[in-house]
């Protein structure tokens, strides 16, 4: 039987929803930044933070993940790396970072609308952690937005 | 093993492929001034150093096809052999085979499967039979020259002696003709035992490859790894950041000042130099291209004459990587189509070989690349036959665009891949792929043909795209960098004449700068960050231009209420400032509205502007050719007209300068009042005619749930607007156009955009219906 290392996992609540990245993916937390808005950008791009020199977008995963959170006053971002780009997550609460044995993760069960960006689901003591995968989640969130933008509104739209 | 030297074996692929770079040039060299020794000295070391270091990392069919290399070339140095069509030719085959098995090594770490043993026979042959044939001609017994007179002048020899050898005997006669530049040859065969020797006191030649020639560049330079410069320049990037930051702290403290100011003075210096360590010559691009022109031209039969200049100017290595693919596109399409066979070229009067330039150089703070040739051109019927066939643009329009505007299509996708285009006027394959590259590097490209002269494409392209001048603007509560090159001036918006105004076509804002009608985008309401505002009364635009487009971006201006605004409140809405440009993630850069973002002294984001996308996304009409508007015999410009179609399906125009505003209602607002019909305005009412009842058309009557659009006039012609079913376009009558026949209601016949229109008898009007 192949050996496969014990990875490690930043699990996080999106609403009352535990979720979890792969930790090799996680650059940063950060909290209470500023962020600037992004006109025209999909719905789900909450702005633009700026960490150590690069410019990260930050994205809220709520709607994505089918979980619709009460009365978020949250401005923590979860940063994780997706190749060369970093980009941020809104979460509700930064949890621990757990060890989860490969064998232990089960096939994906996840809340409303968020079945194809997870890609397992592991039974922790508590609660069921939703295994992430963040680069499909967010390619999901970015992708859309932009092609509305022709939308006339004081531009010049041709006179016919 | 593999994997400990994977180190080395990297060194030596970066190493090898330079060399092979050189050994391109040199082979090129070569064929034009055969048996110049520095050249022939150089590739000789070249393939000895390849050989010397494939047998120590163990590659032994690179060692082996190195070293039949190194034989004949050796033959060839010595002067026992001489550089003919073949041997060049079997030369090339070896250094594109050495090139992919250094391809192979690089991708799997192996020689790969190809077998390269024919081609060193070949190598091999052709360095045994050349040999022979010179010592049969070798034994022939020859006067020497005298050695005092070959020690005095070598290079004078040198020059000749291989023409000399090569020549067959029949031709030995002409090479030795008495008042050629090599009198001092007296015949053939001669020089074969003259050469040796002449050779050596000029290059001495190391038998062991060695490399002293280079060592003084050697030493002055270093290899450094590309991220590294990366991460430093990215470092650079944020000690310019903090530099802004300390330049904004409000201090007093003159100890404090004078550590900012040296800190201020270090970090633009660094920051300088650290920009110049990402900057390389194009030469990197250019030094294949002579190879890639030979070979094509060879292929294609033609007679290539190929110069570069400016091969040291300088770009950003980032770029210099991506204009690699365009520019060898547009060589290959100046040599595939735009020079003609040589046959074609002597019937036409030009000389057989064909001129191809290739040139670079700084252009206000831009590198501008040029491919020229003198070739057939493009003939621009044929374009305008296959843009009118494609509906890229009506008949008529075509017909009164400019050549200029014509060529521009081939940049339009699949334009160019018609085979009635290519066959005929030649230019233009993937040349849409072309403006596509340079263009996502910020670029531009422009293409100028006449034809039977020849056609040349320039590229122009930003030194770099890391770091760069922007300005930094207000809008709606958000900043936004717009990139200062494309920048040409920034205007105050002002409501009262004689200012540079908006003028309120309603969905088409314009503003008149000297003379010209440029189309306005309100950031604001484009971003969606605020709702439509019909026409600001305060702002600040920004006038861009991009490509063939002009365009003013309206962003906010100072909150004063003033009238008088000078420059100083047009700097506090646009502040200009040096930015370092970083990638906002290939998702949101898929947008096509921003092309990155930056961190300011304040440590705020600021989204860069994309200009282009902006003016793509906005929909803007492309500039109008300046010299239909401004005539050449210095007339005035032609005016604009706004064109419409009536309800009766008549086309007509309206002097645009007679128009203040356009608008549309529901056929259920027009009111009836005696024989006037009236729309309600603000607190008045405008009567409204007919434009088809003007021009005694019947009037058909109009839907009951219908809308119909309204051209408002002028105060001077009683503010009463003309119904029409459709407003069309904006255009400028055609420079040869003169009004005629007038007849009912119409002042004259224009022709607009190669169609005849009907100009609205405007003043006749006021007569027909008294102001309300």
């Amino acid at each position: 039987m192949p050996f496969e290392p014990v990875r490690r996992w930043c699990t996080f609540l999106v609403g009352d929803a535990c979720f979890a990245v792969d930790s090799a993916a996680v650059i940063e937390v950060l909290r209470d930044r500023g962020l600037t808005r992004v006109p025209l950008a999909a719905s789900g791009v909450l702005g633009l933070a700026h960490l150590r020199g690069r410019i990260v977008p930050v994205v809220d995963p709520a709607e994505r993940l089918g979980v619709h959170p009460t009365g978020r006053n949250t401005r923590t971002h979860l940063v994780v790396a997706l190749g060369d780009d970093w980009y941020g997550l809104l979460v509700d609460e930064m949890l621990d970072v757990i060890e989860i044995p490969p064998a232990r993760i089960e096939r994906p069960t996840a809340p409303g609308a968020a079945g194809d960006v997870v890609t397992g689901t592991y039974a922790a003591e508590h609660q069921l952690v939703h295994l992430l995968d963040p680069e499909r989640m967010i390619q999901a969130l970015v992708r859309q937005g932009a092609h509305h933008a022709a939308r006339p509104g004081g531009t010049h739209g041709g006179l016919d | 093993m593999a994997t400990d030297n994977r180190e080395f074996i990297d060194e030596f692929l970066v190493e090898s492929t330079e060399n092979l770079d050189q050994l391109d040039r040199d082979l090129l060299a070569l064929e034009a001034e055969p048996g110049d020794p520095q050249r022939l000295a150089s590739i000789f070391r070249t393939v000895h150093t390849i050989k010397g270091n494939s047998g120590f990392f163990g590659f032994s069919k690179l060692g082996a096809l190195a070293h039949s290399g190194e034989h004949l070339l050796g033959r060839l140095r010595d002067g026992k052999l001489r550089l003919d069509d073949r041997v060049t030719g079997t030369l090339y085959s070896m250094v594109d085979a050495v090139r992919s098995i250094l391809q192979a090594i690089e991708a799997t770490g192996t020689e790969g499967e190809q077998d390269y043993r024919d081609l060193a026979r070949q190598l091999a042959a052709a360095a045994a039979e050349e040999a022979a044939q010179v010592e049969v001609r070798s034994s022939e017994p020859e006067p020497m020259d005298e050695p005092g007179e070959s020690s005095a002048n070598p290079t004078a020899e040198l020059a000749s002696p291989v023409p000399t050898l090569s020549a067959s005997p029949a031709a030995v006669p002409t090479a030795a003709e008495p008042d050629a530049p090599v009198a001092s040859v007296p015949a053939a065969g001669g020089p074969a035992a003259v050469i040796p020797a002449a050779v050596v006191p000029v290059t001495p030649v190391p038998s062991a490859g060695g490399t002293s020639s280079g060592s003084t560049v050697a030493d002055s330079t270093v290899r450094v790894d590309v991220d590294l410069l990366a991460s430093i320049l990215d470092l650079v990037g944020e000690l310019v950041l903090a530099r802004n930051q300390l330049r904004s702290i409000d201090t007093e403290d003159p100890a404090v000042l004078a550590v900012s100011q040296r800190i201020n003075a270090v970090t633009s210096a660094l920051q300088e130099t650290a920009v110049k360590t990402r900057m390389q010559p194009v030469e990197h691009v250019f030094s294949r291209f002579p190879r890639t022109v030979r070979d094509l031209a060879v292929s294609c039969g033609k007679e290539v004459q190929f110069t570069v200049d400016g091969a040291d100017t300088e770009l950003d290595r980032t770029l210099i990587e991506s204009i690699r693919d365009p520019l060898t596109h547009l060589i290959r399409n100046a040599v595939d189509h735009g020079i003609e066979p040589p046959e074609a070229r002597v019937a036409a009067g030009k000389p057989r070989a064909g001129r191809l330039a290739l040139r670079a150089f700084n252009e206000s703070g831009r590198v501008t690349i040029e491919v020229s040739d003198d070739g057939g051109g493009i003939n621009v019927e044929r374009v305008r036959e296959k843009a009118v066939a494609r509906g890229l643009v009506t008949a008529a329009d075509a017909g009164s665009l400019p050549d200029e505007r014509v060529l521009q299509f081939i940049f339009e996708p699949g334009f160019s891949t018609a085979q009635a285009v290519t066959s005929v006027s030649g230019r233009g394959v993937g040349m849409d792929v072309v403006r596509t590259n340079i263009e996502a590097i910020g670029g531009t490209v422009d293409i100028h043909s006449r034809p039977g002269v020849g056609t040349t494409v320039r590229v122009h392209v930003p030194l770099t795209l890391a770091i760069m001048p922007a300005l930094i603007v207000h809008c709606a509560g958000e900043r936004f960098a717009i990139p200062q090159a494309a920048v040409s001036e920034l205007l105050p918006v002002r409501r009262a004449a004689g200012g540079s105004r908006i003028e309120g076509l309603a969905d088409a804002p314009v503003m008149r700068v000297r003379g010209r009608l440029v189309p306005l985008v309100f950031l604001d309401t484009f971003l969606g960050l605020r709702a439509a505002t019909a026409c600001r009364e305060e702002g600040t635009v920004v006038l861009v231009r991009v490509d063939d487009c002009e365009f003013g971006i309206v962003v906010d201006g100072t909150r004063s209420a003033t009238g008088a605004r000078g420059c100083r409140d047009l700097l506090e809405a646009a502040t200009l400032s040096t930015i370092v440009v970083k990638p906002i993630g290939s998702l949101l850069a898929g947008m096509g509205l921003y092309s990155g973002a930056t961190v300011l002294g304040d440590g705020g984001v600021v989204l860069i502007v994309d200009l282009r996308g902006l003016s793509r996304h906005a929909n803007l009409p492309p500039i109008e050719q300046e010299d239909s508007a401004a005539a050449p015999d210095g007339r005035e410009p032609s005016e604009r007209y706004l064109v419409c179609r009536t309800r009766a399906g008549r086309r007509i125009a309206v002097p645009l300068g007679s128009v203040t505003r356009l608008e549309q209602y529901r056929t259920a607002e027009v009111q009836t009042a005696g024989h006037r019909r009236l729309v309600r305005r603000g607190d008045g009412f405008t009567p409204v005619h007919d434009a088809d009842l003007l021009l005694g058309e019947p009037v058909p009557s109009h839907p009951v749930d219908g809308t119909i659009s309204v051209v408002v006039l002028g105060e001077k012609l009683g503010g009463c607007g003309i119904a029409v079913e459709a407003i069309l376009d904006v255009l400028p009558a055609d420079a040869a156009a003169r009004p005629t026949h007038p007849t009912a209601g119409v002042a004259g016949t224009l022709s607009l955009a190669g169609l005849a229109t009907d100009v609205l008898d405007l003043t006749g009007l006021i007569g027909v219906a008294p102001p309300a």
